[in-house]
């Protein structure tokens, strides 16, 4: 069934559909998707990616509605379990949860998205059907762990969540994503950090093959604030990482890191973006990336340093190691200046695992299987080691020891 | 053997001391027919020229295709669209019926122009070493040290006259690395062309002296669309020039070159473009619209085409000269300085394209901002199933100098062999205050020390130059700073 | 009077570093200033040489009967002042050659003397070069690119003695330096020294001045001078250290 067809049938199902503003936005954007060519060489949201299964959709709207767990457990921490997209009203003094269909869409709305040009983002708008608002409150420090489940076959996921730090709040997020359904989990996330405050956001992604992960977030900081994110990608199935940061005020701060482990036919598309309004800000790009078999990967970097961003720090960097004959990487690391007084940089390699380094090891009587696996080790070390989360960091280990068992 | 002598150095020197010493027109006559783009204007310059009716054939059909196509739009490039039927595709100083046998029936205003420009044409007082092609608007006009040449076997003409001359060489390669199809401005190139230069270098020759071609825009409205093709053949080797100035007027105007190489079996090729075409005024106004297609193929086993160009002219610059890598251990290179000023804007890099195994390329990019300009990297490295133990290594630097200009770094890397290794590193920065600093204690005043920093930062990509260029190169660099440091 | 620094203060962003400084040098002398880190002995040099990071709060420098902060960078380094860096900045890409060659050549015009040619300024290189033990390879290379700090250095005094200034600050030239490099760049020093040139070296420790015997020293701490005398007191510096004057 193609977009409009699924559109029309669903319409009355779908979020905020009795919100003229919403409707007219909404009316507008089928347009765009009956007259795009969806031209993949040229956008590089579509590079790579099979648009049948993302345009042409068996589409099972129904979200069966399911009590969401939240336990507030030796007071700063925080567990959500996150079923479908859903999540219950919890309050108390440091955070307040809210359902979408509670909270003003107007005000849900304003999205503040860098990127107007993106199928994928347009989807979510059109067919919205879950998602969630948490304010952490001002000068609070708390950790959220949260774990997204997705319950039945088929089943389409169009989610947005609004995350909001207010003044001097600091927050670490832990979100999960272990599905085994065939199912599709399209999400928004629009993040915004006032003053002071400062958001760690780990995103641990390991889907079973037939589940489509496509999550795209937008934080925006204000003055003096900290955005830092961190993907960890072992999905054996699809996976889009597109991540976008604004930098609004000085002393701001972006980090968007992630390393992707790819195997089989699979393939991840990836984008990071800062976009540099204020100056003194600094940003960090850095996206490594496991390709074996026949696996395939993109990602997109780009620094935007606008006229007044002076004094600008900027850097980038893209790493892939090709396990296979038959894997492709490519990559786009893009600088865009306008600002003078910068340092900005990237630096990108792409090739096989050192040679010279397995020759090395095996000298020293590794077998060549070893050697291979613990050069793969050392290469997304540093990600690993800053993880100062116990649990978390034995949860990854786990998975990259799966990932490893997989490699001859 | 290269001996700069003390007339060009002294020649340069005055250049140095003015901004845009090139833009005085040449008052000859030349025979135009009418603006526009149609069959017939093809037709008249196929005639004109005297060509084989094939020609015309792949004229036309290049023509039919350009007709369908719609110019490229990635670039990071803003211009008024630009009217095709309002150029004129063919210019020719008057009396040039023929191509004058030598320099003594070359009209005396042309030499003129030219000793004007730096460039005598006289061969006793040509650079030792250096022969020199020279394209007059649409026509080649003298070709310097042909005798000597003639005696190695190297066919170093006007494109025109190979076509007349060696129709079977053109027949093979003209096209074959640049199909006439491939993007709206090679198949307008292939449509209209009307001269350009033709080097052929016979198995195992190595070519003894630089071989030069100086392009020179002088009519008013006058598109520029000359093609270039050189052929090394088997374990020859060539280093080419290629200069170009134009006029001052307030118009635009269209130059749409195609250039085309091909190294066979361990054959190599060296390329070095120095472009300052008239860059438009202060405001904005004027200047030359460079869409220039350049493209290398390795064909042959250990191959080699290395380009080295040094932009500072032209209010629009859309160039990558690539490389395409087929032959195995074949090597492509690409040097480049992009200098924009004023309203300048540059969109240039390269394309590497490996194909052949133990393929190896190498890109070094220095691009200089200044005024409200906007100067673009562009660059792509591909590295194909079969390109086995393929090395790419790319360093790409910007410096920016003011805050209302732009410097902006679109690699595009893709790897489809696992034994590939790719490496890029790219840096954006404003000019080194403390290197300022140093510079001035010692006596250098701002813009002195700005200069030297550039050129300093330039040094990579200059050195690559023929020596007498290079000479030619770091005045330019220096006289692009010029007016915006302070 | 040759150089007059007058009651002299000096900030940058918003930390005074030099408080109401006073010092007189006369042609023919060398002064050296002593004093222990973050007294302010390299502010001091730099306010001289030019660099524009420095806000003047108050006082006046007079150099050859001009008012100094007339000048600029490049007019002050014409007129006869030249630094020698406490870290020389590594220039990428321009060659030591013609870089000194356009240096000398701008003093020259402002001198109103003839413009030296390529082939007599080679000779000069070469022959001071050789007079410091420079290897001529080295001034085939980049402004102190890729130079070790000993190698540094030397090279500033090369500059020095091609330059020939009237005044000639040396920042801190013996950090760094084993013994053996610190005879090459003192005896290069001695050298240059005439009764119409002068020298300010700023130093911490006392060693340099076994070489170089200044005429007077000057203890500098907390932005002032505040002792000054003959070569005696770095004797007692070397002794009991900076602790009696803070």
């Amino acid at each position: 069934m193609n977009i409009l067809d699924n559109y029309q049938k669903n319409k009355k199902n779908i979020f905020f559909t009795e919100n003229k503003d919403v409707q007219n936005y909404r009316e507008k954007l089928l347009t765009i998707f009956e007259n795009d060519r969806f031209d993949r060489k040229n956008n590089e949201s579509l590079k790579n990616i099979n648009l049948k299964n993302f345009f042409d959709f068996k589409y099972k709207y129904l979200v069966p509605e399911e009590i969401s767990v939240i336990n507030n457990y030796q007071d700063d921490n925080y567990s959500i379990v996150s079923i479908n997209g859903q999540c219950s009203n919890f309050k108390d003094d440091k955070i307040e949860i809210t359902k979408i269909l509670d909270e003003d869409y107007n005000d849900f709305s304003k999205n503040n998205i860098i990127e107007k040009n993106d199928h994928f983002v347009n989807l979510n708008s059109l067919f919205l059907n879950s998602g969630f608002k948490i304010v952490i409150k001002k000068n609070n420090n708390i950790k959220i762990k949260i774990s997204n489940i997705v319950t039945d076959d088929a089943l389409t996921i169009f989610q947005k969540n609004n995350y909001f730090c207010e003044e001097g709040s600091s927050v670490s997020l832990i979100e999960e994503y272990e599905n085994k359904n065939n199912s599709t989990s399209n999400i928004l996330n629009v993040i915004k950090l006032e003053k002071n405050s400062k958001f760690n956001h780990f995103l641990i992604q390991d889907n079973s093959p037939n589940h489509n992960l496509i999550i795209t977030s937008h934080s925006s900081c204000k003055k003096a604030s900290t955005y830092n994110q961190k993907v960890y990608n072992f999905s054996e199935g699809y996976v889009r990482n597109f991540h976008y940061s604004k930098l609004l005020e000085t002393n701001s701060e972006a980090d968007l890191q992630g390393i992707f482990f790819l195997k089989d036919n699979n393939t991840s598309n990836n984008k990071t973006f800062v976009k540099h309004l204020a100056g003194e800000c600094k940003s960090n790009q850095v996206y490594k990336g496991i390709l074996n078999d026949r696996a395939k990967a993109t990602y997109f970097s780009n620094t935007h340093v606008d006229q007044v961003a002076q004094k600008t720090e900027g850097y980038q960097l893209s790493k892939g190691i090709l396990l296979s004959d038959n894997a492709s990487y490519f990559s786009k690391p893009e600088l865009k200046i306008y600002a003078d007084d910068v340092k900005c940089s990237h630096g990108s390699t792409i090739g096989p695992i050192d040679e010279n380094a397995i020759f090395y090891l095996r000298s020293r009587g590794m077998s060549k299987i070893a050697a291979t696996k613990m050069l793969i080790s050392s290469f997304i070390n540093e990600e690993l080691s800053s993880i100062d989360d116990e649990q978390m960091f034995q949860t990854i280990q786990k998975k990259l020891v799966r990932y490893l068992s997989k490699v001859k | 053997m290269i001996i700069v002598n003390s007339e060009t150095l002294n020649t340069l020197d005055s250049y140095s001391k003015n901004k845009y010493k090139y833009g005085f027109v040449t008052d000859i006559d030349s025979e135009k027919p009418r603006k526009g783009l149609n069959e017939k204007i093809i037709k008249y310059i196929s005639s004109k020229k005297n060509e084989p009716s094939w020609l015309l054939e792949w004229r036309l059909s290049s023509f039919r295709k350009w007709k369908k196509m719609k110019e490229p739009d990635w670039a990071n490039l803003n211009f008024p669209k630009i009217d095709y039927q309002d150029i004129y595709y063919y210019s020719a100083p008057k009396g040039f019926k023929d191509k004058p046998k030598d320099l003594s029936e070359v009209d005396p205003k042309l030499i003129e122009t030219y000793n004007k420009l730096g460039i005598p044409l006289e061969e006793q007082k040509v650079l030792a070493g250096v022969a020199v092609d020279v394209v007059f608007d649409s026509v080649s006009v003298a070709t310097t040290y042909k005798g000597e040449l003639e005696k190695l076997g190297i066919i170093f003409c006007s494109i025109g006259e190979a076509i007349q001359k060696h129709p079977n060489l053109i027949k093979k390669y003209l096209g074959s690395v640049i199909p006439p199809g491939d993007h709206s401005f090679s198949a307008l190139n292939s449509a209209v062309f009307t001269d350009g230069s033709f080097v052929y270098i016979p198995k195992n020759v190595k070519c003894p002296m630089e071989l030069s071609t100086y392009f020179r825009i002088n009519s008013e409205n006058t598109g520029q669309f000359e093609r270039t093709l050189i052929i090394a053949d088997k374990g020859s080797y060539v280093s080419y020039l290629e200069g170009c100035t134009a006029p001052k007027r307030d118009d635009n105007q269209l130059h749409a070159a195609n250039v085309e190489l091909i190294a066979l079996e361990d054959a190599e090729i060296k390329y070095s473009t120095v472009q300052n075409w008239y860059p438009g005024d202060e405001e904005g106004k004027g200047g030359i619209y460079n869409f220039v297609t350049k493209r290398g193929l390795c064909a042959g086993k250990n191959s080699k085409i290395s380009w080295t160009q040094v932009e500072t002219g032209s209010a629009i610059t859309w160039k990558y000269p690539s490389c395409i890598l087929k032959g195995d251990n074949s090597i492509g290179e690409f040097y480049s300085v992009a200098i924009t000023n004023n309203y300048q804007q540059a969109d240039t890099g390269t394309k590497m394209t490996h194909i052949g195994k133990n393929t190896k390329s190498k890109i070094i990019s220095k691009g200089i901002s200044l005024g409200k300009s906007q100067n673009t990297y562009r660059g792509e490295v591909t590295f194909l199933r079969k390109s086995d133990k393929a090395r790419n290594y790319t360093q790409c630097d910007s410096l920016l100098v003011g805050n209302q200009c732009g410097a902006h770094t679109v690699p595009y890397i893709d790897s489809k062999n696992n034994t590939a290794v790719i490496e890029h590193e790219a840096s954006t920065s404003k000019i080194n205050e403390d290197q300022l600093y140093y510079c001035r204690q010692r006596g250098l005043s701002h813009e002195e020390a700005v200069s030297l920093i550039v050129n300093g930062f330039c040094k990579q990509v200059l050195q690559e130059l023929p020596m007498e260029f290079a000479v030619e190169a770091q005045k330019l660099v220096s006289i692009s700073l010029e007016g915006s440091v302070g | 009077m040759f150089l007059e620094i007058k009651d002299l203060s000096v900030k940058i962003e918003n930390k005074n570093i030099l408080k109401s400084l006073n010092l007189n040098i006369n042609k023919g002398e060398v002064h050296a200033i002593m004093g222990p880190n973050g007294s302010g002995k390299s502010t001091l040099a730099n306010v001289l040489a030019g660099k524009e990071d420095y806000e003047i709060l108050n006082g006046k420098i007079i150099f050859k009967d001009n008012d100094l902060f007339d000048l600029n960078i490049e007019e002050r380094a014409q007129e006869g002042m030249f630094l020698a860096f406490q870290y020389p900045v590594e220039i990428p890409g321009v060659n030591i050659t013609p870089f000194l060659h356009s240096a000398i050549n701008s003093k020259r015009k402002r001198m109103n003397q003839d413009e030296i040619d390529n082939l007599s300024f080679a000779k000069l290189l070469k022959s001071k070069a050789s007079d410091l033990g420079i290897n001529i390879d080295m001034l085939k290379r980049s402004v102190n690119t890729g130079f070790s700090g000993g190698e540094k250095k030397r090279y500033e005094i090369l500059q020095m003695s091609i330059l020939n200034p009237d005044l000639a600050i040396l920042d801190e030239t013996d950090s760094g330096l084993d013994i053996d490099a610190l005879k090459i760049v003192t005896d290069g020093v001695n050298k240059l020294k005439t009764k119409d040139n002068s020298f300010l070296i700023i130093t911490h420790y006392q060693k340099l001045l076994d070489y170089i015997k200044p005429d007077y020293v000057h203890v500098m701490v907390n932005g002032s001078i505040v002792k000054s005398g003959g070569s005696e007191i770095a004797a007692e510096i070397e002794k009991d250290g900076f602790q009696k004057f803070q």
